[in-house]
């Protein structure tokens, strides 16, 4: 049983004469474990398909169904509610809450999912821990590395226990050694916790340990192999 | 509730990694808007608290017993005068007798007789020297000569706007009289019977009661005016403790005298047009409060839409990870109420702490009044819920403009 089910979706931007085709019927079934690439050139389409699978955009045409959930049918709300319950999200710029320290950053999902104060900070030390960063529980975003930031990042994605994850570039404004953790750290988590993973990338590199590539090439799938 | 502690969380972590001056500069833009909200209407107000409350001292006190309508005098005034002296509470009281009478001036220096006279028609108030004064504190008025002596006869005291030097300052609407001063003979004439005093003291006053107005002794106006019986024309009543003042009035009431005589508080005896006044000017510092507070509300709608435009993508990546709108609007709420409480707390210590107490001391000299600065609690309170639920809206709505955006362009950083 599928988790991800995207059938034929088209994205278009802009009206009349400036419409943008972007992405052009995608169909694409991702099962729970799988740990995807998804590859292409710079302007492919690679971001612009992932907004439509994790539910922050709405293909112009076509149907995605998460978890048994039409997400198209889904309220402005609900579909808030339903990332919040359902996904984690690793953005290629950290996307950390300045005034707030590393832990309480992690702690933001779970206090909306109303674990209690104590709950919360246990369960976010936990996922903090477990990205390698003990001891920088207090830290603020400005007091840690790119990487830090970024790990603390993928701290927050994975402490609510989200059933899918996606990471649009988290390596790229990385240096490869910070890239390299992060990456490890995903292959990781996918290893042991079996966390299904979506991952948009450039670097083959780094699809290493992926069990599936997809490739894009002009909003559309032009390949998709397992790795 | 969960939403309610996020939204603490993010609005109080902000505030305390905020510029430490800009909050304050905010904070103190915030206390000007309390300040000009309270004060301004409080000082208007305080202008005519100021002449009341001179009023209430200088002529009226606590409780007025005036004649009751259709009568000329207060009937039974001994009786009244002797259930007055068993009050415990009673501090001061003071019987006065009023009529008016012709005040003439520089009579024997008239060498022709064609020529007008010197005369102003005048009140007169024949008192007790001794009782008045322990009421109304009439010898601390004096700006020239002495306080009328118990045991002597034939003489007057003579409020000032009677002297002619004083005149133009009021526009001459009063008569006047030239060259009084202690000492200087004048007559009074009240029908066919004349008498002269000599003048012993001049009394000044913001209260009108006593600068327009001639004293005598209470025997000698009765005689002048041929007033055998006893009955004055008003009993004022001062009170040791100021919420003892209904306790009297009810116990002069049950004991039969308002059948004899009106018996009034001062907040009842006091003219209407006080009170219009009053009514007035807070509306008008009202008023001129209400523009402060559109300007705060402004103030603080522009640094939060600045505060949360600048933070757009961390709110659409907020809203991305799926934290609810409602809670990142708290956020911004709680800093405009954050700025808006600690400014009003500013402002309520300064005013309660300081600017009162000050005025009391160093009140504003006005002609008729000597200003203070009037700030009830119950209103001013008032008055802070709405500055503070307006500042709640004006943070509210810029928090609510840049939240609501579609997510994904407020991550991306998109139109
Ligand atoms: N809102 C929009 N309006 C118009 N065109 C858009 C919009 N969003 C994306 N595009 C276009 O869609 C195409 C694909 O964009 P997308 O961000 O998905 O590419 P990408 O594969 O992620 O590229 P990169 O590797 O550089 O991130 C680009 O040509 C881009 O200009
Ligand atoms: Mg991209």
């Amino acid at each position: 049983m599928a988790i991800i089910e995207a059938q034929s979706i088209h994205r278009r931007f802009g009206e009349g004469d400036l419409v943008a085709h972007i992405l052009k019927g995608i169909n694409i079934k991702i099962e729970p474990g799988e740990f995807v690439a998804i590859m292409g050139k710079s302007g492919a389409g690679k971001s612009t398909l992932m907004y439509q699978l994790s539910v922050l955009d709405t293909p112009s045409e076509g149907s995605v169904i998460i978890d048994d959930v039409d997400v198209a049918s889904l309220e402005e709300h609900e579909r808030t509610s339903f990332r919040l319950r359902t996904l984690g999200y690793i953005f290629q710029n950290y996307a950390l809450v300045p005034d707030l320290s590393a832990r309480e950053n992690v702690m933001l999902p779970l206090l909306m999912k109303n674990l209690s104060w104590q709950e919360a900070k246990q369960v976010a030390g936990t996922a903090i821990d477990s990205v390698g960063l003990q001891g920088k529980y207090e830290n603020l975003p400005a007091e840690l590395s790119g990487g830090e930031q970024q790990r603390v990042a993928i701290a927050r994605a994975i402490a609510g226990k989200p059933k899918i994850i996606f990471a649009d570039e988290p390596t790229a404004n990385l240096d490869s050694v910070s890239g390299k953790q992060v990456i490890d750290l995903l292959t990781e988590l996918h290893r042991s916790h079996q966390h299904t993973i979506v991952m948009v990338t450039h670097e083959r590199e780094y699809a290493t340990n992926c069990t599936r590539i997809v490739d894009m090439e002009d909003g559309r799938i032009v390949s998709d192999v397992p790795n | 509730m969960s939403a309610l502690r996020i939204g603490l969380l993010l609005g109080w972590r902000q505030i305390q990694r905020a510029n430490i001056w800009t909050t304050s500069l905010i904070i103190f833009v915030m206390m000007l808007t309390f300040l000009n909200l309270i004060v301004v209407s409080g000082v208007l107000v305080g202008l005519i608290a100021g002449a009341e409350r001179a009023v209430k001292a200088e002529s009226l006190g606590d409780i007025v017993i005036s004649e009751l309508d259709g009568e000329d005098r207060i009937l039974e005034t001994e009786a009244l005068v002797r259930a007055i002296e068993t009050y415990d509470e009673i501090q001061n009281y003071s019987v006065r007798y009023q009529g008016s009478a012709i005040l003439e001036a520089n009579y024997k220096e008239r060498r022709n007789l064609a020529a007008e006279r010197d005369i102003a028609n005048a009140t007169v108030t024949g008192i007790d020297p001794a009782q008045e004064d322990a009421m109304s504190g009439l010898s601390d008025n004096l700006i020239a000569g002495e306080y009328l002596n118990p045991d002597e006869e034939g003489y007057i005291l003579i409020g000032y706007y009677y002297l002619e030097e004083n005149a133009e300052q009021f526009g001459d609407i009063f008569d006047t009289l030239s060259n009084i001063a202690p000492g200087v003979p004048v007559r009074l004439t009240a029908g066919d019977v004349s008498k002269e005093f000599i003048v012993k003291g001049i009394v000044q006053s913001k209260v009108d009661e006593v600068s327009l107005n001639t004293y005598i002794p209470e025997r000698e106006f009765r005689r002048l005016f041929g007033r055998l019986n006893p009955d004055a024309d008003q009993i004022v009543i001062r009170v040791a403790k100021p919420e003892q003042d209904s306790t009297v009035q009810r116990g002069l009431i049950a004991s039969g005298f308002a059948d004899y005589a009106k018996i009034q508080l001062y907040e009842e005896a006091k003219p209407k047009f006080i009170t219009d006044i009053k009514n007035t000017m807070n509306l008008l510092g009202t008023f001129i409060g209400s523009i402060g507070i559109v300007v705060a509300s402004i103030t603080i709608f522009i640094i939060i839409f600045i505060n949360a435009i600048s933070r757009r993508q961390q709110i659409g990546i907020l809203k991305g990870i799926g934290i609810e709108r409602r809670a990142i609007e708290i956020a911004y709420v709680i800093q405009a109420a954050f700025y808006a409480l600690l400014g009003s707390a500013l402002g309520a210590l300064l005013t309660y702490g300081f600017l009162i107490g000050f005025f009391e001391r160093n009140p504003i000299k006005f002609p008729f009044s000597d200003g203070i600065l009037v700030a009830p609690p119950e209103e001013t309170f008032i008055r802070f819920v709405v500055l503070f639920v307006i500042t709640l809206v004006a943070g509210f709505v810029p928090a609510w403009l840049i939240v609501k955006q579609n997510t994904l362009n407020s991550i991306l950083g998109r139109k």
